[in-house]
C-alpha cells in the first residue's frame, strides 16, 4: 500500500476515478498509478501464467504498468497518465 | 500533417534545458520544440510535482540548487514549443529533414527538424532475480521519482538492495517523507567500495562535496535506525501475491516493496533506431551514443547529450547539453566556430572535471559479479515472460540477440527490449560472446494507439 507524503504537501482537488469498477479517491494532478497504489491496488495486470505483476520503473520505459482507459480503449502507462476526474481504468486489456 | 522547427529536442532535464538555453542565446527566433514525456520539465534528477500540488522544501539539500536554478530559467524561456506528456517514438532521416514522430493524448505528431538533439537519459538496470516479477518489487529509482514528484512512499516497509551508492539518497528521501525502511543493503563489501574509491583519490578530493552528501545521508539512517549492511547480497524477493519479504545471504528481511539498485544505463532507443552509432556503456551495461566535443552524432544533424552518452550525473549533463546547443548554433551557422570554443569553454572545462567524479562512481558502484543469480525459471523477459531455461537453450545453438529474440519473443513485447537486453547480452557474453550489438531498435519506441498509426 503506498503512503501519501502528509508533511509540507498540499495536493489538488479531491477526485476519484474508478479501476475495475471501484472507485478509488485521488487528487488532481496525480497518475493513475499513485491513485491505485495508495489505495492498495498494486496489481497491474497478470501475465500469461495468470500471476499478479505490478508496475516496475515508474518512468514510462517498462510498460509494466499498461491499462486501459475505458471510454476510448487506449492502452497507456499508468505511470504517466493523470488521473481526471471520473475517469475509468480496466486493468484487464 | 507535419510541423516544422530548427531544432528538437527529445528529453527535458538538464542537458535538454541546457541546450534550449544555449540556443536560445545563439539565435533569437529559432523553433524550438522539445519532447518530454512527464508533463513537467526536470528530467529525472527533477521530476516535478503535479502543477495542482504545492510541496514547500521540495527536494532540499545543495546538491539542487544548480539544476534547479537551470530549470527555473529553462521555465522562464520563452518561444519554446513545450510538448510535455509527449513520447517521442519514432526517429528517421528523410529528404526534407530529420523527422520524429511525437505521440500524446492528442494522437501522433510528425515534427520534421532541421537537427535534433537526443537527451533523453537514462534508465534503472534491470536486475531478473528470483521473484522479481512479483508487484512491489520496482526499480529504485522509480521509488524514487514517487517520492520526488507524486509525493508518495509505495510501500509501508521499503529495502533498498543493490550496490549502488545512490541507494543511500534515496533511503535517505524515504526517511524524509516519514517512510519507514527496512534497510540498505549493499552486495559488495564496504573494503572494496572505498579500493575503488582510493583509486580515484584524485577525483574524490575535487569532488568533497559529493562525498559529504553520502555521508550526511548516512547519518539520518543512522538516525533512524536503519541498518545499512555491506556484503549482503539480495538472493530473492518472496511472497505469493505481493512481495512479503527479501531473501538475503544474511537471512530473510520482511518487507513489502523492494527498490533494485545497481546502476543505471542509456537511454539509446532512439539513436539507435536513426543509426547513430554507439559503444558500450559503463559497468552495467547498454549502449552509449558516440558523439564529438559538440554532441554531434554519426547520423548528420543528430546531436546527443546528457546520460544518452554515458551515466555521469546530473551537472555533467546539464555541462553537455550546454555543449550540445552552442554545437547545434554553430552547424546552424548561428555563431562561427571561434565564438563557439569561446563559449563552450567554461562547461567542456566543468564537464571534464565531473567525468572524473563519475567514472570514480561507476567503479565504487560496479554491479560486475555482484548482480543476483536467477533460476531457470527466473523471468528473463518481463513483458512476453520468457525464463532464463529458455533464453540459455536459445544462447546455445550460437544466434545472435535478434536471433534469440526470434526463437524466444525475449525483447518482442512492449518495452522493446529496453529491460532484457543488458540481461541477454551478459548472459551471452558468460557464454564466450562478447561482440553481440543487440537488437535491432525498430519503431515504436514507446507504446502507441493502433488507431494513431492508422491515422
Ligand atoms: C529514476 C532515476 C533517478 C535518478 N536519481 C538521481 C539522483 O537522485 N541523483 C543523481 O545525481 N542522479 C540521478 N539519476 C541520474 C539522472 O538521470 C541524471 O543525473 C540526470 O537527470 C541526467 O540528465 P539528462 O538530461 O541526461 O536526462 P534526464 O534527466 O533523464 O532527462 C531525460 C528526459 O527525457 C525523457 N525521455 C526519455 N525518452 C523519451 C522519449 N522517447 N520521448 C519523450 N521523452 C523522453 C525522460 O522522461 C526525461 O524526462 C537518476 C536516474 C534515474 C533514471
Ligand atoms: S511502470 Fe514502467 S512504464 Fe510505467
Amino acid at each position: 500500500m503506498g503512503m501519501r507524503i502528509e508533511a509540507d504537501v498540499t495536493r489538488g482537488n479531491a477526485i476519484t476515478i474508478i479501476v475495475d469498477g471501484e472507485a478509488l479517491p485521488a487528487f488532481a494532478g496525480e497518475t493513475v498509478a499513485t491513485a491505485m497504489l495508495a489505495a492498495g491496488r498494486q496489481v497491474f495486470r497478470a501475465d500469461t501464467g495468470g500471476k499478479p505483476r505490478g508496475l516496475y520503473c515508474n518512468m514510462g520505459t517498462c510498460s509494466e504498468c499498461l491499462v486501459t482507459i475505458v471510454a476510448s480503449g487506449r492502452r497507456v502507462r499508468a505511470c504517466l497518465t493523470e488521473a481526471v476526474d471520473g475517469m475509468e481504468i480496466a486493468t484487464r486489456g | 500533417m507535419a510541423d516544422t522547427f530548427d531544432v528538437v529536442i527529445i528529453g527535458g532535464g538538464p542537458a535538454g534545458q541546457a541546450a534550449a538555453l544555449a540556443l536560445a542565446l545563439a539565435g533569437h527566433g529559432l523553433a524550438i520544440a522539445v519532447i518530454d514525456e512527464p508533463p513537467r520539465p526536470g528530467g529525472q534528477i527533477l521530476r516535478q510535482p503535479p502543477a495542482p500540488f504545492a510541496v514547500s522544501n521540495w527536494l532540499p539539500g545543495r546538491s539542487y540548487d544548480g539544476l534547479k536554478a537551470q530549470l527555473a530559467r529553462f521555465e522562464a524561456l520563452e518561444g519554446i514549443s513545450w510538448l510535455g506528456g509527449h513520447s517521442a517514438i519514432g526517429l528517421v532521416r528523410e529528404a526534407d529533414g530529420l523527422v520524429v514522430q511525437a505521440s500524446g493524448q492528442d494522437g501522433l505528431r510528425r515534427l520534421v527538424a532541421r537537427r535534433v538533439l537526443v537527451a533523453a537519459g537514462c534508465q534503472d538496470l534491470a536486475v531478473p532475480l528470483p521473484g522479481w516479477t512479483l508487484p512491489g518489487v520496482y526499480a529504485a529509482g522509480g521509488i524514487q521519482a514517487f517520492i520526488k514528484s507524486q509525493q508518495i512512499v509505495p510501500g509501508e516497509r521499503v529495502l533498498l538492495a543493490g550496490t549502488h551508492p545512490l541507494m543511500l539518497l534515496i533511503g535517505a528521501q524515504i526517511v524524509a517523507a516519514g517512510g519507514t525502511l527496512a534497510g540498505v543493503l549493499f552486495a559488495q563489501p564496504r573494503q572494496t567500495m572505498i579500493a575503488n574509491a582510493l583509486r580515484h583519490a584524485t577525483a574524490a578530493a575535487a569532488h568533497a562535496g559529493n562525498l559529504a552528501a553520502a555521508a550526511s545521508a548516512m547519518k539520518v539512517l543512522a538516525g533512524a535506525g536503519v541498518a545499512v549492511r555491506f556484503d549482503t547480497a539480495l538472493t530473492a524477493a518472496i511472497g505469493n501475491s505481493q512481495v512479503e519479504g527479501a531473501r538475503t545471504a544474511a537471512g530473510d528481511i520482511a518487507c513489502n516493496a523492494i527498490g533494485l539498485c545497481y546502476g543505471f544505463v542509456p537511454q539509446s532507443t532512439l539513436p539507435r533506431m536513426a543509426g547513430a552509432r554507439v559503444q558500450t556503456a559503463g559497468p552495467a551495461g547498454g549502449w552509449a551514443t558516440v558523439a564529438d566535443g559538440w554532441g554531434q552524432s554519426s547520423v548528420p544533424g543528430l546531436f546527443v547529450a546528457g546520460e544518452t552518452t554515458g551515466v555521469a550525473g546530473a551537472p555533467a549533463a546539464m555541462a553537455a547539453g550546454e555543449m550540445a546547443g552552442i554545437g547545434i548554433a554553430h552547424s546552424l551557422g548561428l555563431i562561427d566556430a571561434s565564438e563557439a570554443q569561446h563559449r563552450a569553454g567554461p562547461a567542456r572545462r566543468r564537464h571534464a572535471r565531473l567525468l572524473g567524479f563519475a567514472r570514480m562512481l561507476d567503479a565504487v558502484a560496479d554491479p560486475t559479479g555482484y548482480l543476483p543469480a536467477p533460476t531457470p525459471d527466473t523471468l528473463a523477459c518481463r513483458c512476453e515472460d520468457v525464463d532464463f531455461a529458455t533464453i540459455d537453450q536459445a544462447i546455445a545453438t550460437g544466434g545472435s540477440a535478434n536471433a534469440v529474440k526470434l526463437a524466444t519473443r525475449c525483447g518482442m513485447g512492449a518495452c522493446q527490449g529496453r529491460n532484457c537486453e543488458p540481461t541477454l547480452l551478459r548472459r551471452m557474453a558468460t557464454a564466450g560472446r562478447t561482440d553481440d550489438t543487440g537488437f535491432t531498435q525498430r519503431f515504436p519506441a514507446r507504446p502507441v494507439a493502433i488507431g494513431d498509426l492508422a491515422d
